[in-house]
């Protein structure tokens, strides 16, 4: 029998294969290959062009913007616009141009090379017909519903979120130093209600020919697993759809493939990306894929109780409670406690009788970590932001 | 499980116990540590009948140190003597006669008493004649005409009277030799007198008889098939076909040969067995796919007799497809392809099943923890036979029952492979055969996607002897291969994917001689092929995913061949041959046309063309030269030359580095043209001490045309326009291997030393992408050193142990050389294709066989096979890569087999 369990235990190893951390030479050389990244906006809205480069492997940090560009999109017929530096290696494009014509990028660097896009064409993306979701024993599956065209076959959908982001427990009270007390929170003091936001790490990509009538039903955009975080209070996603050519999708996939598909046991082989950009003087290597369109998109919230019930507890919170001993008022345990900023006071104490006192008695304290949310998120509304 | 592993201890132990009940008489058993000599006779002549007869002087110092498990008394004493000059003549009646330099004679000739008579057989009792090797056999009428005769005869198998094809027939003196063929025939010209004739069997005991040669006559032999071989070699090309037949780079495995070697999991694996020869190897552990002196892993033409199996492997590649117990023997042609083979630009390997015995029905079989197999075989009346066999695994209740102790998720695997063959002789010119082959394959990583996959073969094969001369097999047959994909991930999309292949067959291959010098070999080979080359449909009602399939191909594919083997003179052999294959594409069928000069893409598509059912819409002809000569320094050492050119029309579309179950095949279009090839090769064969020791240095060049390699991105599945995702590739491949190995003694295997590159190159001309700039670049099984190790070692006839080793340069990899951002997330840039390497590979297998008692009449024969697959744990990378890990690159290697894992299988036959 002994052997059966060695058997076992080799079918699965067989199975499982073996991982392991594996860092073979540090590729240190800096090769600094031009990255561009963007899909400009045809109809006026506000949309960025990211150039950048690449830094070695080895770097803990990837941001290595390329500043002070000059960029624009010229048209056939003789027309340009520039585009503006925002933030070191962001450009902003804000016009609406003729979706008729047809554009090229150009961009000359600092150090004066030259690149330029190959020949871009506008695509006016659909709108999102419905976006919306589902919930089901594993958690929320947030999803759109579009419908391609003669001009618009592929698709790219790209999403951000924001959720309200609660600490442990609510803080009614706060300790002023102006009076060296505590008094209550006032409404602008609040540190209940937070905004956490990410944005998406992944690319989707459909094609809406794939369907009939070219009706891209139900096109997963996320899953929120069961319990997770986003769901705690209020969530918002905002859903971005852009249609792209055939070569864009052909460029996004080897994007994919090459960071997302690469590791199982059949794996394809990795593959040389390039894009749309070239370099003018010639033997350059640059990646980069630029697009021309409208972008449309849809923000859509969840509450939690629409999906109710969503068992939340999160383990950065462990070990939390409010107490147990009531701090009381006039003690030095309350410069101790709340003067020192290590405890908030959460609860007032009224007593411990069958009758309330008249007034507050102490305060129930709580670790910072258990009630300030700014520790995690962004206490600022975002602009967007609608509360129900 | 208890009750089922108690079940069968209960009846092994059942079985052995009957075994151990019977005792044939005159054999000897007993372990002797070093006991004097004259201690043994006694021993023996009290337990046998056998009496000793000797001079005390010969014996005085000699000492006995072995262990016999009822062996024959011949056997035991050869070995004790080995070391001396004693010689030892056995009587009739058991009087042992033992003798110093020259050996007595201690009975007539049989055929003292009956002269004359023109043939001479060993019919089954006389092969059960202890003394037939000693006899001396009278052949011919004499006659005063020239100094040689020709014999010929059937060399069968003493267990189970089949005839024994590749057996080497030769003279001891004259060294003049033959092999017998499919049938067991041999003819050899030998001078007249008293010679000694010896049949050597691959991978048995060499036979002699001893013959008085007066004239033309017949001489039938039943000789061991290896059960009693004290002199087994692990993996072997037969000793003196090495270095006398006139192709270079053929590689022969004996199933006894294969099941010595340790396995994964204790299968039986032809696959496996191969990767041991000099000159081939894998990319992957988790691959049965096999790459040949430096060619792609679809190079290969995989025959299971007449019959092409499109995928030779089972369960993501870790079992090859053939049940071992079907099989005769494996041959592999790396050059030297003779001219009725082709079809593909590297190699053949010939997979020869097995025939079904003719004296009794027996079978055989194998129970393992994740495999069970069972053969049986014999005659239906008196000229037909039959074997079939199935093999089937149940790894399920490993999965089910490791569920609950890991996570692997919900995979599961299912295997099972069915074969057959009946042959029927309808008189003695004409043999008829059919064959048959079907696999299935169906495993899932998780709940939703099911993959599946399927070989079907058949084919019926009619051998006419026209006469002496002349004789022809005509065959006809299909293979057909798909796979599907089943997804059910979400009602609405749902789908079902599949891809087949039907290859329908007929061959008329003949074979004739003319005269002593020439063997000619000729006939026609047609194959149409009907393949389907994607196709996704909705799966279940609600789903809304639109049916797409790519349009189906047709292709005729007719090859006319002429060989000849001409013996210039004793020294010189050469073989020539030539292949002329016509290919045709065929409708219907609608294809693009581009614009003249312009690569194919899309935007260069000028118009469209129709072709209706049946026309031809583009042909490919050329011919194909396979020649190759050997010329005999001495007896034992020779050089060998060959040049040979292939060409292939179907091609194994593949974007990963190994070959996978869902790659599909394309066959020759307008824009697609057919794969060609030529290799050169030069080689020497050195034979030492009486052909123990073998010993081969081959090297090898050879280009390749229109090899597949793709575009950055391309897509494979469900691509209707392949061409404009294919850039058209060049290879070159070349190397050097050294082999040598030792055949017999206690301790005998053999070493292998490969150096090779297989190196591509984006056409220059190609517009579309130039895959490193158009420079040469590694394929992805270009691994300039290889060696190979096998160690066998016999510590009794009953227990064999084996080490194999195992090392290689890591194969090539691409890898990410600098990140950035992109798509809101890091991205890793990837450097030149193949450019570097992962680390080396390098494995230690054990096994041991334990074969149970010898005795010929018992009821089953079993044996034990155990043993420890990568006995150092090695963690031998698969593959590197990258993966973003909250937010940052992390590398990885992937590794199949990183711990040792132990096997055991129980094997029997009856």
């Amino acid at each position: 029998m002994r052997s059966y369990f060695f058997v076992v235990g080799g079918f699965f190893m067989m199975l499982q294969g073996c991982r392991e951390l594996y860092n073979p030479e540090v590729f240190a050389e800096n090769l600094g290959i031009l990255v561009v990244e963007g899909y400009l906006d045809t109809e006026g809205n506000p949309s960025q062009l990211k150039i950048s480069r690449t830094v070695p492997l080895s770097y803990d940090s990837i941001a290595s913007p390329e500043s002070g560009a000059l960029v624009a999109l010229s048209s056939d017929s003789g027309e340009s616009f520039q585009l503006q530096e925002i933030s070191p290696g962001l450009y902003q494009f804000e016009k609406d141009i003729d979706e008729e014509s047809r554009y090229r990028l150009e961009i000359v660097l600092s150090n004066g090379d030259r690149y330029e896009s190959l020949e871009l064409k506008p695509i006016r993306t659909p709108e999102i017909l419905e976006a919306g979701f589902v919930k089901d024993e594993d958690g929320v599956e947030i999803f759109v519903n579009t419908q391609g065209n003669e001009q618009a076959d592929d698709f790219l959908w790209t999403y951000d979120e924001t959720w309200i982001f609660r600490p442990y427990t609510q803080v009614g009270y706060i300790f002023d130093p102006m009076i060296n007390d505590v008094r209550d929170r006032k409404e602008v003091e609040q540190i209940y209600t937070c905004y956490k936001t990410e944005p998406n790490p992944g690319i989707l990509l459909e094609s809406s020919s794939r369907f009939q009538d070219q009706v891209v039903f139900r096109q997963t955009i996320t899953e929120i697993p069961t319990g997770n975080e986003r769901l705690q209070a209020r969530y918002s996603i905002l859903i971005s759809q852009m249609a792209i050519p055939s070569d864009a999708v052909a460029f996004w996939e080897t994007l994919k493939r090459n960071t997302e598909d690469i590791g199982s046991i059949f794996s394809p082989l990795p593959s040389l990306i390039s894009g749309n950009i070239v370099s003018v003087d010639g033997d350059k290597q640059v990646v980069g894929q630029v697009n021309l369109g409208v972008v449309r998109q849809h923000r859509l919230y969840i509450d939690r109780e629409e999906i109710s019930p969503w068992p939340y507890s999160n383990e950065i919170f462990f070990g939390c409670v409010v107490g147990p001993e009531p701090i009381l008022i006039g003690t030095i345990e309350i410069f101790q406690y709340f003067g020192s900023g290590a405890y908030l006071p959460a609860q007032a104490f009224m007593g411990d009788g069958p009758v309330p006192a008249p007034g507050i008695l102490g305060y129930y304290p709580t670790e910072v970590r258990c009630g300030d949310c700014t520790l995690y998120a962004d206490i600022t509304k975002p602009d967007f932001w609608e509360d129900e | 499980m208890n009750i089922f592993t108690r079940g069968i201890l209960l009846i092994l132990c059942l079985v052995s116990g009957l075994s151990y009940a019977q005792q044939t008489p005159n054999r000897i058993s007993g372990f002797y540590p070093g006991v004097p000599f004259e201690r043994f006779m006694e021993k023996i002549e009290e337990e046998t009948t056998y009496r000793f007869f000797f001079k005390e002087s010969d014996i005085k110092d000699l000492t006995v140190n072995l262990q016999a498990n009822n062996d024959k008394l011949e056997d035991v004493l050869s070995q004790i003597f080995l070391p001396t000059d004693l010689k030892f003549s056995i009587s009739k009646t058991g009087e042992v006669f033992i003798s110093k330099g020259q050996k007595l004679t201690v009975d007539f000739p049989d055929s003292f008493f009956a002269q004359n008579e023109e043939n001479q057989s060993e019919g089954m009792t006389s092969a059960q004649d202890e003394f037939v090797r000693n006899r001396r056999y009278v052949i011919g009428v004499p006659s005063g005409e020239g100094t040689t005769a020709k014999i010929r005869g059937q060399v069968l198998s003493l267990e189970n009277s089949k005839p024994i094809q590749g057996a080497i027939v030769y003279d001891k003196i004259t060294q003049a030799q033959t092999i017998t063929n499919p049938e067991g025939r041999y003819e050899l010209t030998v001078p007249k007198g008293n010679q000694t004739i010896l049949i050597q069997n691959i991978g048995g005991y060499t036979e002699q008889r001893l013959v008085t040669i007066q004239g033309d006559g017949e001489l039938n032999m039943s000789i061991g098939e290896g059960v009693f071989s004290l002199s087994e070699v692990v993996v072997r090309s037969g000793a003196l076909t090495n270095i006398s037949r006139p192709e270079m780079g053929v590689q022969s495995l004996s199933v006894q040969q294969m099941r010595k070697l340790p396995s994964v999991m204790g299968e039986v694996d032809i696959l496996k067995g191969i990767l041991t020869m000099p000159g081939v190897n894998t990319a992957g552990e988790a691959s049965v796919g096999f790459n040949v002196r430096g060619g792609a892993a679809d190079q290969n033409l995989i025959l299971y007799d007449q019959n092409t199996l499109f995928n030779p492997s089972h369960l993501f590649g870790f079992f090859s497809s053939v049940n071992s117990d079907m099989v005769q023997g494996v041959e592999l042609y790396k050059a030297g392809i003779p001219a009725n083979l082709g079809g593909r630009l590297s190699s053949v390997l010939q997979v020869t099943p097995k025939l079904g015995r003719t004296d009794k029905i027996g079978g055989s079989g194998g129970i393992g923890p994740l495999t069970s197999r069972l053969s049986v075989e014999g005659p239906i009346g008196s000229k037909t036979t039959f074997i079939v066999g199935a093999r089937m695994t149940y790894s399920d209740w490993l999965l089910d029952y490791l569920e609950d102790k890991a996570d692997i998720g919900a995979s599961r695997a299912f295997f099972a492979d069915f074969n057959g063959t009946i042959q029927h002789q309808l008189n003695e010119k004409n043999i008829l055969r059919f064959t048959g082959y079907y696999s299935e394959d169906e495993f899932q990583f998780d709940p939703d996607t099911v993959y599946s996959y399927s070989n079907q073969n058949f084919a019926l094969s009619w051998t006419h002897y026209f006469n002496d001369q002349v004789e022809a097999t005509f065959s006809a047959g299909q293979d057909g291969y798909d796979f599907q994909v089943q997804g059910e991930d979400n009602p609405l999309n749902s789908y079902r994917y599949n891809f087949d292949i039907r290859q329908r067959f007929v061959k008329a291959q003949f074979r004739q001689e003319k005269g002593d010098r020439h063997i000619f070999s000729y006939g026609i080979h047609s194959i149409w092929y009907d393949l389907n080359p994607g196709e996704i449909a909705p799966f279940g009602a609600e789903s809304i995913v639109i049916p797409d399939d790519v349009a189906a191909e047709k292709a005729l594919e007719t090859s006319l061949f002429f060989g000849d083997e001409f013996e210039i003179n004793e020294k010189l052999t050469v073989t020539g041959g030539l292949r002329y294959n016509l290919y045709g594409y065929f409708g219907p069928q609608t294809l693009p046309e581009y614009a003249p000069g312009q690569p194919n893409l899309p935007e260069n598509i000028i118009g469209e063309k129709n072709y209706a059912s049946g026309e031809l819409a583009k042909s490919y002809h050329g011919p194909e030269f396979r020649f190759s000569g050997r010329y005999a320094l001495t007896n034992w050492s020779s050089i060998k030359g060959g040049v040979n050119t292939m060409r292939q029309n179907i091609h194994l579309m593949s974007n990963s580095s190994v070959m996978t179950p869902t790659d599909t095949w394309k066959l020759s279009d307008p824009f697609i043209k057919p794969q060609r090839g030529i290799q050169y090769g030069l080689g020497y064969f050195h034979n030492l001490k009486n052909n123990s020791v073998e010993f081969s240095a081959e090297v090898y060049y050879r280009t390749m045309e229109n090899l597949l390699d793709y575009r950055s991105g391309a897509k494979i599945v469900l691509n209707d326009r392949i061409e404009q995702d294919v850039l058209v590739t060049k290879g070159k491949a070349y190397g050097l291997e050294l082999f040598l190995r030792k055949s017999t003694g206690k301790l005998n295997g053999s070493v292998a030393y490969t150096y090779s590159r297989s190196l591509m190159q984006t056409d220059p001309s190609e517009q579309k992408e130039q895959i490193n700039r158009s420079e040469w670049y590694p394929s992805n099984f270009d691994q300039p050193h290889n060696a190979n190790l096998v160690l066998n070692y016999e510590l009794s006839r009953r227990i064999n142990t084996t080490l194999a080793a195992k090392y290689s340069t890591g194969r090539p990899v691409t890898l990410p050389v600098a990140k950035f951002e992109y798509g809101g997330s890091e991205r890793v840039y990837f450097g030149d294709r193949n450019s570097v390497r992962i680390p080396d590979y390098f494995r230690l297998d054990f096994s041991v066989n334990l074969e149970g008692n010898h005795k010929v009449k018992k009821t089953a024969h079993g044996s034990w096979s155990f043993g420890v697959y990568n006995v150092l744990g090695r963690d031998n990378p698969y593959s590197v890569y990258y993966i973003p890990e909250e937010g940052t690159l992390q590398g990885y290697k992937l590794s199949i087999f990183a711990e040792p894992i132990p096997f055991v299988t129980y094997n029997f036959r009856f």
